[in-house]
């Protein structure tokens, strides 16, 4: 079965989010995800694209998977992310970006983008109906 | 910290007459002035006395400043079609029948069936929610407006970066209690948009809204 991936190269500037937040809409909707997993998923990839805000262009990269999809946001020059991504939890009261994605998606990481820079991976599951 | 207080609380009616300059161009009264007291706060955070500029004189500019970002922040060319409107209309209440009946957020699919339309227009209707008209800042709503940009001075000249861009956590007591909560209530307590939704009384949309509108405050903040 060939793997089912959409890359998207998108302005880095906060009007088009917009597209990028469709884009997820109509994946979403084919893999049945809930209204609320969607807009989870919107957010991460939002405050993602929000960190993005000094380069030119930022890619998005999505790929469904087993029980769910994963999206990659990168390659982000900002490496202070990488650190705040990777870095302790946030202490009771603190609100993180390491702690909304935490919240909001089932899992992420961070790579190394071969060009320079990082690429932040973010999973979310179809939950059972 | 009182004395920082009672400033604020005397200066509210100057952002209040600055927000209703800008009232009429797709954000609410209180939205304007909410973002008008960041940059009143801002201002008096900043304020020198040696500067011999009266504070007033100080704020003024950047107060009106943080207005002109947040509409330059939230602002878009999109013109929403009415049909796409009604739909975003409907919405809300659909999401609200259709997590009531099944005990769980709703499907985009479930939603195009419920409100006899495709998944397509269910999508376009959602951002259609959040999207905002374009807005010029210099013109105003009726002859006798003032331009607001005749009173838009410098600034935020000499803001200082803030270095640790990934917390948002400085910024958090600007926000209203009510968005403060739902904040905490969703990324410390874990609860689900819905159920918070039923806690504070109001839909799982508006509560979408209120979550990511407040991050973005939060992070608009920082930079």
């Amino acid at each position: 079965m060939q793997p089912e991936s959409i890359e998207l190269t998108l302005p880095a500037g906060r009007e088009w989010h917009a597209v990028a937040r469709l884009v997820l809409g109509g994946v979403a909707d084919r893999l049945n995800l809930s209204f609320e997993d969607l807009d989870d998923l919107q957010l991460a990839v939002e405050r993602l694209l929000v960190e993005a805000a000094s380069q030119d262009t930022v890619m998005l990269r999505i790929d469904v998977v087993d029980h769910g999809v994963r999206v990659g946001v990168g390659p982000l020059v900002e490496r202070t992310i990488a650190d705040a991504l990777q870095g302790p939890d946030a202490e009771p009261g603190e609100l993180t970006l390491r702690r909304i994605l935490q919240t909001v998606v089932d899992s992420f990481g961070v790579e190394e983008f071969p060009e320079g820079g990082i690429v932040v991976r973010l999973q979310k599951a179809v939950r059972g109906r | 910290m009182a004395a920082r207080e009672e400033l604020v609380q005397r200066h509210l009616p100057l952002v209040r007459s600055l927000a209703r300059r800008f009232a009429g161009r797709g954000e609410s009264l209180e939205d304007l002035e909410q973002v008008g007291a960041i940059g009143l706060i801002k201002a008096i955070d900043r304020f020198e006395m040696s500067r011999e500029v009266a504070l007033t004189s100080y704020a003024t500019p950047n107060i009106v400043g943080e207005i002109k970002r947040h509409f330059r922040d939230r602002g878009s060319a999109i013109r929403i079609p009415r049909n796409l409107k009604e739909l975003s209309a409907k919405l809300g209440k659909a999401m609200e029948r259709l997590t009531a009946t099944q005990g769980r957020s709703p499907t985009i699919a479930e939603l195009a069936a419920e409100l006899d339309t495709i998944p397509e227009q269910v999508l376009e209707a959602l951002e259609a929610g959040s999207a905002r008209s374009t807005v010029s800042l210099s013109s105003g709503t009726n002859a006798d407006d003032l331009d607001p940009m005749e009173i838009v001075g410098e600034e935020d000249e000499g803001y200082d970066r803030v270095e640790d861009r990934a917390s948002l956590e400085p910024a958090i007591g600007t926000l209203p209690a009510r968005e403060r909560e739902i904040l905490r209530m969703r990324f410390e307590q874990g609860m689900t948009q819905s159920q918070i939704a039923e806690r504070v009384g109001v839909s799982q949309m508006h509560v979408s809204r209120l979550i990511r509108k407040s991050i973005d405050q939060l992070r608009d903040e920082l930079l």
